[in-house]
């Protein structure tokens, strides 16, 4: 799960690292008295959570003058479609100098890895492609508690010595909140310290929990509705509503409806294991979807028993279409409940695909 | 056939669990039917002493390690507990563990992994089916009668899709040596890179079938593995039409090279002289061109 800026910034700070500073509001009334508090003149950042904020007109400077103009505007807007509800009045920075620092997890090496530029901005992707020796990297052992000192001397060779304590801070904070990135872009050198600037935090949605976090917020009202059921639900915006057990499986399965030149409107992995009951509620879940004009069943049978399937597709009773693939375990079972009620059965993923492409087409 | 054959004795781990329960018959029901060791012991940490299947259960897995020393465990431990799962297998000296197990918080699978790494041990997984060598041995929850012995190794981030593929290869009458589903979390132990080192040195296997997904670049190296290993390679990329991933910010474009889609694996892939099919009923005819 991100966190907007402000939750991000929050919680760096509790790791000793410094911020700007700043007070949310959540109306164009407030813009103004929170401009004086800070010192007068200040930054308006739309808490919104799409990259390239800047561009999108999703920060604008402001006095304590213009200020609640200038907010007013900014709460009208929609920023890369998504409206703004919160902005945070940040004091304007002296800035000297901006650095880009960031702790990702590295796939290939299977640990941490951090990376260190000594030119911030939005454009760092940019640089780092030109120029790759401009963005220092390390890697660091997830036996490691802290990131060592030798590794914090390498990446801030040349720096500011207070840039360190700010990486090892920043570590901590990726550590402890279980996050799968933690970086702040820019870390910005003032003549009275450093400063993160900017903030960025995700959260491993597989640790939420522990992590205190209730309820994923990423998620829109059926996507959350498609958790509590334990599914992955992704909404498109074709007619074919699609159901697969195993991400791989249904993915690929949504490859086949595209080659097929079809256009899925949703795609639901049930997982593994799914008894009746659970494959009702997936099924009326894609059914509830408007677009949906038919929907595909192609569930491969391990855990997941192939009968369990058949009365569950049945007992949701959707106005749509079913067209149902089920291979595996008591796979003669659930064909002879499912064409007992009138479903049409396929054999193959390939045949299934095609009918429904041709169906959701008419 | 690699990680696991006929003499590998398996230890399961979350043992009096349902799905410890569940698959530790199933394997052992395998093991009967192809005169394998199977599974000889389980562990459950306050239940040694039962029996589950009649094979006798543990409360930590230095116990099971003394009095059977087992090659091989597969872990069915629920996530918040099955990191812990996987260092007590290493620290034991289990040289292969499939963690079974999906939702294992990344931190945790990563200092695991690194754990299990430094102490010699391959981690299989985590969120996988395990493996299954045809006629060999069953590791894992793989359904074994869709399989069927030969010379195809089939390396996987995926379940059911691997499942669907060993179907349609089966139906074709290529049989496979080790069907190995590497996990599809973010982080995992064993990468198509290990696997495909392993099958360059196995007599049974002639060629190889790469299953792979959205996310990461795991794909590309393996495929790198295979070709300075000489190892004939055919891939398959489901996600092509899936919704590009939540990008990690700046520094995951700049880490992956790019930003881990299906199309842009392929084109790699393709650029290196990889043959990429576009549908899974296309392997079987690819592969056989192969053997």
């Amino acid at each position: 799960m991100k966190l907007l800026e402000y939750e991000a910034k929050k919680v760096f700070s509790t790791f000793g690292i410094p911020i700007p500073p700043s007070i949310l509001i959540t109306s164009a009334r407030e813009a103004s008295a929170a401009c004086k508090k800070i010192g007068g003149s200040a930054v308006l950042k739309a808490q919104v959570d799409v990259g390239g904020r800047g561009k999108a007109g999703g920060i604008l400077m402001a006095t304590a003058d213009d200020a609640e103009a200038v907010a007013t505007e900014l709460f009208q807007k929609k920023i890369k479609g998504l409206p703004v509800k919160e902005v945070l009045v940040e004091g304007r920075l002296p800035i000297q100098k901006e650095y880009f620092v960031s702790i990702v997890i590295d796939r290939s090496t299977r640990s941490p890895v951090i990376l260190f530029a000594e030119s911030g901005g939005v454009e760092i992707e940019v640089t780092a492609g030109e120029r790759p020796d401009a963005v220092r990297s390390a890697h660091v052992s997830p036996l490691f508690q802290e990131v060592p000192g030798f590794i914090l001397r390498y990446l801030t060779r040349g720096c500011e010595k207070e840039i360190m304590p700010v990486i090892s801070s920043l570590y901590r904070a990726f550590r402890e909140k279980d996050a799968l990135l933690a970086e702040i872009n820019p870390l910005v050198v003032t003549p009275s310290g450093v400063l993160a600037a900017d903030a960025k935090l995700i959260i491993d949605d597989n640790a939420l929990a522990r992590q205190g976090i209730t309820g994923n917020r990423d998620l829109t009202e059926r996507e959350a509705e498609a958790e509590s059921h334990g599914f992955s639900y992704v909404e498109l915006d074709g007619s074919i509503g699609v159901i697969g057990n195993g991400a791989g499986l249904t993915m690929a399965t949504l490859d086949l409806i595209a080659h097929h030149k079809g256009a899925a409107a949703n795609f639901l992995d049930v997982g593994g294991g799914a008894g009746s009951d659970r494959v009702l509620h997936a099924v009326r879940l894609v059914a509830s979807v408007p677009t949906v004009k038919v929907i595909i069943v192609n569930l491969l049978g391990g855990i997941t028993r192939c009968d369990e399937v058949a009365r569950g597709i049945i007992a949701a009773g959707v106005s749509q279409q079913v067209i149902v693939r089920l291979a595996g375990t008591n796979e003669a079972e659930g064909r002879a409940l499912l064409e007992g009620a009138g479903y049409r059965m396929l054999d193959t993923m390939e045949e299934a695909v095609a009918a429904a492409v041709l169906e959701a087409s008419s | 056939m690699i990680y696991c054959d006929k003499q590998t004795r398996i230890l399961v781990q979350g043992a009096t669990g349902n799905q410890g329960a569940f698959h530790i018959d199933l394997m052992n029901q395998y093991a009967r039917s192809v005169g394998g060791a199977g599974v000889v012991a389980g562990v459950t940490p306050g239940k040694g002493g039962r029996e589950v299947h009649g094979v006798p259960v543990y409360d930590t897995v230095r116990e099971a390690q003394a009095a059977h020393d087992t090659d091989a465990s597969v872990i069915f431990v629920p996530a918040g507990a099955a990191a812990d799962s996987i260092m007590e297998a290493a620290d034991s000296g289990i040289g292969t563990i499939v963690a079974i197990t999906e939702h294992i918080p990344v931190h945790d699978v990563m200092r695991a992994v690194a754990y299990a790494r430094s102490c010699g041990s391959a981690v299989i997984g985590p969120n996988c089916p395990g493996l299954l060598s045809p006629g060999e041995c069953r590791l894992g929850i793989m359904p074994s009668p869709l399989f069927t012995r030969g010379p195809v190794g089939v390396i996987s981030r995926s379940g059911t899709l691997t499942y669907e593929v060993v179907d349609e290869l089966t139906r074709a009458g290529i049989g496979q040596s080790t069907v190995v589903g590497i996990g599809g979390d973010p982080v995992i132990g064993e990468t198509f890179v290990d696997c495909i080192e392993k099958f360059s040195k196995d007599s049974y296997t002639k060629a190889v079938i790469l299953i792979g997904e959205v996310g990461g670049a795991l794909e590309i190296e393996g495929a790198e593995a295979a070709l300075s290993l000489d190892l004939p390679l055919v891939a398959y990329i489901a996600g092509v039409s899936a919704p590009k991933e939540k990008r990690m910010g700046h520094a995951g474009a700049i880490i992956e090279g790019g930003e881990g889609d299906a199309l842009s694996k392929i084109q790699r892939l393709e650029a290196m002289g990889i043959t990429v099919v576009a549908r899974p009923s296309e392997l079987p005819q690819k592969i056989s061109e192969l053997l």
